[in-house]
């Protein structure tokens, strides 16, 4: 569905020296600067997937969308969607897409809900009656019944986040791109959203891209992620594969009845286990990590409470946040490659 | 087509949202005629013409020159905003034309505007304020031919100023020159004929005498005869000059955000 081959995009930034002089500089001779935003992605992404496409800001991400979506010409590379190359196409490609930009809205701000909808059903030449059957579903979903009639600007973030939802989804593109669905949103609509996000999914095999900062999103919701840091993808794979290369990574977190400035390991645990720098002055706490793989959690808890009077003690999860934040904050360029990980 | 209808029609329907901003522009054009009459009442009081138009000549085509600039402007506003704001990218992924939207959503405006503005606050000073119909009806209908050409050009020339935001940071400078450039050279403030000789060939080959001079001039017999018709032909060249040019600043606007990245 989606094919990217070698993509890669450079921008060109006029380069200015400061102050007034700078500015008048620039008017008679401007020096520019190449920035490679994205430098070689390679993916492909079946019909019906979820995929998540994750990185830290400014790693790459919205460049490639923008350039599926057929608003950006690649420098280089190959892009097809659905067969169509996005920005020879851009209008022919832009009527089997659905997008959401979680800053931006869609929809029209000066009229009701419900007239944005009916509005959209001739941009996108919704036959009548699948229209009619779409919205149905989508207001049963999503709870839209009260909110048709208002219009958007007097919505709330969130009614207006489900409305987006609804008109991304209305005429069943097959491809749509999620940037930020669930930007400060609360718990309840972030669950309905994630919900509605599969259930099309399901019904109507629509392929999903997403990009969110929201880990729990795309643990819910994607089978697979593809991290990309400036510019390059440094992970694409399925989410259990990533859980078990860095999950077994544990920390457990001990807090001690007595104070002590250096707390030494059990015997036992010397060779399996370390002991990480303390975060603050606190003398009581005790953070030490291990492998699953060398030793389980039971056995170091019940070493360290041998040794130690143990208070109260937390075990961190492995979750993919860790994991992500891991990867980001090493920039495993080099390191691991998606290759290896297959 | 049908989109645009659409949007043609939910553009009306926005308007009729606004009715308190409705009542007070009815107002303030309300008042400017009574300006403008009590003010061209009081130069004429003195004389009985001016440049040969009479009193009836002039406070004819200051009036309708009035209303005829109201749809002179388009939606330049509303596409500089869509620059600015980066909203753009969203409308280019969209399966329509984003300038053909906007001047749907123009004609939308104007055909309101027309029912509701134009067309009974010009009843009004019909009634009240001596302003004459054309001279002959052939004057009547060429009148009509050159103002709707004069509203194009106007809408135009407004879209292209506007797309200049995507080069320019500050666009609010040019619009407020644009204004003041338009009423001055259009003719909407007062005809052509008072001015300077060598300020009326200027504006010969300039493309705002178009918009509002040519086809008041001609309603108010001020052009008549080949004059009139060498004018609307003028106007037919301005209009498909525009046209091109629009669009091919358009194209290479659209190539400048999809390979530079706005």
């Amino acid at each position: 569905m989606i094919i990217v081959n070698d993509l890669e995009k450079h921008y060109r930034i006029a380069k200015r020296d400061p102050g007034l002089r700078g500015a008048i500089k620039s008017l008679f001779h401007r020096k520019y600067e190449t920035k490679k935003a994205v430098k070689g992605i390679n993916m492909h992404i079946n019909a019906g997937e979820m995929v998540g496409y994750i990185g830290a800001n400014g790693a790459g991400k919205s460049t490639t969308i923008k350039m599926l979506t057929g608003i950006l010409t690649p420098t280089s590379g190959e892009v097809k969607v659905n067969g169509i190359v996005p920005y020879e196409n851009r209008k022919q490609n832009a009527s089997h897409i659905g997008a959401i930009f979680g800053q931006r809205t869609q929809l029209f701000w000066d009229i009701p809900v419900r007239e944005s909808y009916e509005l959209l059903k001739h941009i996108y030449e919704i036959p009548q009656k699948q229209y009619e059957e779409t919205l149905a579903e989508f207001v049963d979903v999503l709870h839209l019944g009260p909110l048709l009639g208002i219009p958007v600007r007097q919505l709330s973030l969130g009614q207006k986040m489900r409305c987006e939802l609804a008109a991304a989804f209305l005429h069943r593109p097959k491809v749509v791109y999620l940037d930020e669905p669930t930007i400060g949103l609360d718990v309840a609509v972030k669950v309905r959203i994630r919900a509605f996000i599969k259930q099309m999914n399901a019904r109507y095999g629509t392929t999903v891209l997403l990009t969110t900062h929201d880990m729990q999103d795309i643990e819910e919701i994607c089978q697979r992620i593809i991290i990309i840091d400036d510019g390059n993808v440094i992970y694409d794979g399925s989410i259990q594969d990533i859980k078990s290369q860095f999950g077994e990574k544990r920390v457990i977190h001990f807090e001690l009845e007595d104070s002590i400035t250096e707390c030494v390991l059990p015997e036992e645990l010397k060779k399996v286990a370390k002991i990480l720098p303390r975060t603050d002055e606190d003398h009581h706490n005790v953070s030490i990590s291990f492998s699953n793989k060398d030793i389980s959690g039971a056995e170091v808890i019940h070493s360290m409470m041998n040794q130690y009077s143990v208070a109260d003690l937390t075990i961190a999860d492995a979750k993919i946040e860790t994991i992500v934040e891991e990867i980001y904050g090493r920039g495993m360029k080099g390191r691991v490659h998606h290759e290896e990980i297959h | 087509m049908r989109k645009y209808i659409e949007f043609a029609r939910v553009q009306m329907q926005v308007h009729a949202a606004y009715s308190a901003w409705f009542w007070a522009n009815t107002f303030s054009v309300l008042l400017r005629m009574l300006v403008i009459y009590f003010f061209w009442k009081a130069v004429y009081s003195s004389r009985t013409e001016i440049e040969g138009l009479h009193f009836d000549g002039m406070i004819t085509y200051i009036i309708i020159a009035m209303f005829l600039q109201m749809f002179v402007s388009g939606v330049g506003r509303e596409l500089a905003h869509t620059i600015k704001d980066g909203n753009v990218a969203i409308e280019l992924m969209r399966p329509y034309h984003l300038i053909t939207r906007l001047i749907a959503m123009d004609i939308g405006d104007k055909v309101v505007y027309f029912i509701r503005g134009a067309l009974p606050l010009g009843l009004l000073a019909f009634v009240f304020m001596d302003i004459t119909l054309p001279e002959t009806w052939q004057g009547g209908v060429l009148f009509l031919f050159s103002a709707i050409l004069g509203i194009w050009i106007g809408t135009f020339f407004d879209l292209l100023i506007a797309i200049l935001a995507f080069w320019t940071i500050n666009l609010w400078g040019l619009e407020v020159m644009k204004e003041a450039v338009i009423s001055f050279f259009s003719g909407a403030l007062v005809p052509l004929i008072l001015f300077p000789e060598w300020f009326q060939t200027a504006s010969l080959f300039l493309p705002f005498q178009a918009m509002v001079y040519v086809p008041v001039a001609i309603y108010t017999g001020i052009l008549t005869g080949t004059e009139a018709w060498l004018a609307v032909g003028s106007q037919v060249v301005w209009a498909v000059l525009l046209f091109i040019l629009l669009r091919v600043l358009w194209s290479f606007a659209m190539k400048k955000v999809t390979i530079f990245g706005g």
